[in-house]
């Protein structure tokens, strides 16, 4: 398509040495910061509600409001108020995160100063992945240099504005990137979500307000207060303006993490940036936004484009975080799905009871029916199962263990139930669609 | 206060009050695990989701939803009833179904919920997980990992309740298992709460392990009787032998709980010490035989020799009994009490339940002398000991000579009580009396809080309730107090003395009712007026 392609994230990437102070500098970082310094905080959120920015983490919030959710210091009553940027990447099919501060660490630590002024933050922590243990290194040794510079810390650029930047790093469970786990995790407890409400912008870590955002939603910042919401709001389409970055997984020519506007032809992304399947190969199925959204049948994948309204109408999947997973015909879905499924009975934190047990039922069944030992009454189960999962559990966890295998007994049921040696029962597709 | 709508039904509860409370007020169960109204609300069980018809977004669960204007739940649609038969189907997928030897089985929620929301036909195929079984984890308590649903009610215990944090949650998904850490045993002094709250047959008790089905055993409410506390409690008894003694709900005096030495009353029933026969200088006899020597005794004495001492271990019955005793039976006989425990006693003390005063009814007696001012404290009585003044003492339930020592030699003490103490050893007439267990009577906690006790076993051997003795005693003098029984003998006590004015068993209930505050002093003297009339 012939759109233009700008680059607001990736704009120093490939630069020379771009994870140090001197290449940001040079290329227009920190700018942002001394002109937001100037800002009202209250103005810095309404710009970002006006440019429509919505959170990258994968549920696509408006940014600009969750700020707007901070209580006034009359109703925090003393109380602090935390910013932490989410970077637990842990998503299957998805890693752009890490290539975002292995990049360009500057950005987000600009964006991050930037929007704890806005929140009345005086404290930002980034909470790594335990995976993410180079990229930490380099983002530690990066805030080194911004603290040295005075960008970050007291007093920052004469400003009278305190933010400090701490760098936590996790250890290693899925469940910490869901924004609530990762709270009782930095707060030194076992990492398991917590109820809403309270939401954590009224009550989050250590019972303080708290604003968790995704680390590609802080790195855009910087690059709205430079250019202004309308410039922001030009890219994209009506409801989901500006670019997105998505990781390309799968049999294509060109794996890698692409920027793009939103709205972009999703068969265009496939067979233009990611340079297509590979050779001799047909397309069977795409997941579009990390391993937890619904599965996308081809039909549906040349229909939809990326951006959060097409692929829900379209397909009934959600865009996520991005993580775009193509499988060409020789993919066995049954053991696509045998193998998520083994990643989410393992990752699930086992606090409440559905998601604790549903989860290790369905991989049990899956396991079996790689190998043909399930009946037709187990395919019926493990649906069953994955609906008793679906919205009944503390955090979005269940319904991401759910979702893929609704998704796949719904638009593929032929695969299931030919492995269980039985033809797709006639009732299937409509009690399936019903929900 | 804020109206919220429960299956069409219009509740007004106060703000912040959770749907789960407020459909029990209006008489809707909602099935829950991990709520519990004196912890934190955990929400991880999800049996209480419910239909939200108004004003929010459902399903949601019944304990994390609080009361506003406008909410509308439903607990009675088919998709509720689904809701909570799969949770029970994920509850008892990896559970181990052992209840014909699980203790917990008959008052397990487990089996309760499965009566309404089981799915009956098993659809499991695979193996179950297997946990850790049969841990030892406190003196009380053992631990089977597999029968747990992981409601972390244990753990949130330790965590808000007795801050001492043994308990955690390990390991993720379903190998999800409570734990202590290694090194780690519980050993603080509330250990026995943790199996009660415990709403499956995870965390059971060592003393009641294997001892009875529950469903033979009958409670009878009544309260603790080990501090000035005063826990409320049942008695779970069956056959005239007590099993067990658990805390019941009470927010203005122990809320849920109850602490370890309390839940152990019920061995004082049969222990060495109980006193099971009256007792004539030493030598075990017949309680007749016994209140003749005590009659005579007394009848015998000197005018203005002879002392009553009440005694902060028993009732407010006994109590009463043993003034009016002593203001119409032995005219001019004088009153005492004394504040004390035994020595050592006061150690054991903590800002949770355990008071250290060991004296279940100090706050009734000293209503009782705040009323009668001519009543002398333990300094008085030791005094009047000394001089030589005192000749015969009845004792109700006080280990006077223990506290008095030789002074006391030469003193004929005539004793009512139930266990063997300093006293008992040199008294002249021993009556036993029964275990409050084996009562019907009232007890004042250290907050004035007045209590009923009721009789879960007969009393044993040839013990009687004090207030019984005593009223039998008075007959004997020539005038009874007039305590045919407990109820005849608590009104009469609440007739006249203000501090318990207009109380009866029956507005007693199962809660209690505080003290009565004193009233202005011209009312006070009227009332002694009228009460020593008969006494003219």
């Amino acid at each position: 398509m012939d759109v233009p392609k700008p680059r607001i994230l990736t704009r120093r990437w490939g630069l020379a040495g771009s994870h140090t102070l001197a290449v940001a500098e040079e290329h227009g970082g920190y700018a942002s910061l001394r002109k937001a310094l100037s800002m009202a905080p209250a103005d810095i959120t309404a710009l970002v509600k006006a440019s429509g920015l919505r959170g990258r983490g994968g549920a696509g919030f408006p940014t600009g409001l969750k700020w707007s959710f901070v209580p006034n210091a009359e109703k925090r009553a003393g109380k602090p108020v935390y910013l932490i940027c989410n970077a637990d990447e842990s998503e299957p099919g998805t890693f752009k995160d890490r290539y975002c501060i292995w990049n360009d660490p500057h950005m987000l630590i600009e964006g991050c100063v930037i929007a704890a002024h806005a929140i009345g933050a005086k404290a930002a922590y980034i909470y790594l992945r335990g995976e993410f243990k180079y990229v930490k290194d380099r983002l530690d040794d990066a805030l080194k240099e911004a603290r040295a510079k005075g960008y970050v810390g007291k007093n920052i650029m004469g400003s009278g504005v305190d933010v400090d930047v701490w760098t936590h790093q996790g250890a290693g469970a899925y469940i910490c990137g869901e924004e609530t786990a990762l709270l009782s995790s930095i707060e030194g407890h076992r990492g398991q979500p917590k109820l809403k409400p309270p939401f954590p912008a009224v009550e989050g870590a250590w019972h303080s307000p708290t604003i968790v955002n995704n680390v590609e939603t802080l790195q855009v910042v910087p690059w709205l207060i430079e250019h202004g919401p309308d410039a922001y709001r030009a890219i994209g389409t009506e409801k989901a303006s500006g670019t997105k970055l998505f990781s390309c997984s799968g049999n294509i020519k060109k794996p890698g993490v692409y920027e793009l506007p939103l709205g972009y032809p999703m068969m265009e992304l496939l067979n233009d940036e990611c340079g297509g399947l590979l050779d001799g190969h047909t397309l069977k199925a795409v997941i579009p936004g990390g391993s937890s959204v619904p599965i996308m049948t081809p039909q549906e994948v040349a229909k939809a484009t990326m951006d959060y309204e097409s692929i829900n109408e379209v397909a009934g999947s959600y865009l996520g975080s991005g993580g775009f997973i193509v499988m060409d015909e020789r993919a066995d879905l049954v053991d696509v799905l045998a193998n998520l499924l083994r990643f989410y009975a393992h990752e699930s934190c086992g606090q409440c009871t559905p998601c604790r047990e549903g989860t290790g039922w369905m991989f049990s069944i899956l396991d079996r029916l790689k190998s043909g030992d399930c009946t037709e009454d187990d395919i019926r189960i493990l649906r069953d199962v994955a609906n008793n999962i679906h919205s009944r559990t503390i955090c979005f966890f269940g319904a991401s263990a759910a979702m893929p295998v609704q998704s796949f007994l719904k638009k593929f049921p032929e695969e299931f139930f030919g492995r269980a040696g039985v033809s797709v029962p006639d009732d299937w597709r409509p009690a399936a669609s019903a929900k | 206060m804020p109206t919220v709508k429960i299956n069409g039904i219009e509740v007004e509860v106060p703000a912040g009050t959770n749907m789960i409370e407020a459909a029990a007020k209006i008489g809707i169960e909602i099935p829950h695990y991990c709520y519990h109204p004196h912890l934190t609300v955990a929400g991880n069980c999800r049996m209480c989701l419910c239909d939200v018809e108004a004003g929010g977004r459902g399903p949601d669960i019944a304990c994390n939803m609080q009361a506003r204007d406008g909410l509308a739940i439903r607990t009675d649609t088919p998709r509720v009833k689904q809701m909570r038969k799969s949770v029970m189907e994920f509850l008892l997928k990896n559970h181990p179904l052992d209840c014909p030897i699980c203790d917990q089985s008959g008052e397990c929620r487990l089996q309760d919920y499965y009566m309404d929301y089981g799915q009956y036909e098993s659809r499991l195929a695979d193996p179950k997980v297997t946990k850790h079984k049969r841990q030892d984890i406190g003196d009380h308590l053992v631990l089977d990992a597999e029968r747990c649903v992981a409601c972390s009610r244990c753990v949130r215990f330790g965590d808000q309740i007795t801050g001492t944090g043994e308990l955690r949650l390990f390991n993720r998904t379903d190998h999800t298992e409570i734990g202590i850490f290694p090194g780690v045993r519980i050993d603080h002094d509330y250990q026995g709460n943790l199996a009660d709250i415990c709403p499956v047959g995870a965390i059971t008790s060592k003393d009641f392990r294997f001892q009875k089905r529950v469903w033979y055993l009958t409670d009878t409410d009544s309260i603790c009787t080990a501090c000035a506390t005063g826990c409320d409690i049942k008695v779970c008894h069956e056959r005239n032998q007590v099993f067990r003694i658990k805390p019941r709900r009470n927010d203005a005096v122990n809320q849920s709980w109850m602490c370890d030495h309390g839940r152990m009353i019920w061995q004082d029933l049969t222990s060495l010490g109980r006193l099971l026969q009256a007792r004539v200088e030493g030598q075990v006899g017949n309680t007749d035989a016994a209140m003749q020597t005590a009659v005579e005794t007394l009848q015998g004495a000197e005018p203005g020799t002879v002392g009553v001492v009440l005694g902060t271990q028993a009732s407010n019955e006994a109590n009463w009994a043993l003034w009016r005793l002593a203001k119409d039976a032995l005219k001019g006989a004088s009153v005492f009490w004394c504040q004390g425990n035994d020595p050592g006693a006061w150690d054991r003390v903590d800002d949770l339940l355990i008071d250290a005063d060991k004296n279940p009814n100090t706050e009734g007696v000293r209503a009782l002398t705040r009323h009668d001012a001519s009543i002398g404290d333990g300094a008085d009585l030791a005094h009047a000991v000394r001089e030589g003044n005192l000749k015969t003492l009845l004792v109700l339930q006080d280990d006077v000579l223990g506290r008095l020592g030789d002074a006391a030699d030469g003193v004929a003490v005539l004793y009512i009580g139930t266990h063997r103490n300093g006293t008992v050893d040199k008294a002249a007439v021993v009556l036993p009396a029964a275990h409050t267990v084996e009562q019907d009577a009232t007890y004042t906690n250290r907050r004035g809080q007045v209590q009923r006790v009721r009789r879960a076993v007969h009393p044993a051997g040839d013990s009687r309730p004090a207030w019984q003795l005593l009223d039998r005693l008075g007959a004997s003098l020539g005038k009874a107090p007039g305590a045919s029984t407990a109820a005849i003998a608590f009104k009469k006590l609440s007739a006249q003395v203000p501090a318990f004015a207009d109380m009866t068993y029956r507005a007693l209930g199962t809660q209690g009712l505080p003290l009565v505050a004193p009233q202005p002093e011209a009312q006070t003297d009227q009332a002694s007026q009228e009460h020593h009339e008969p006494a003219k």
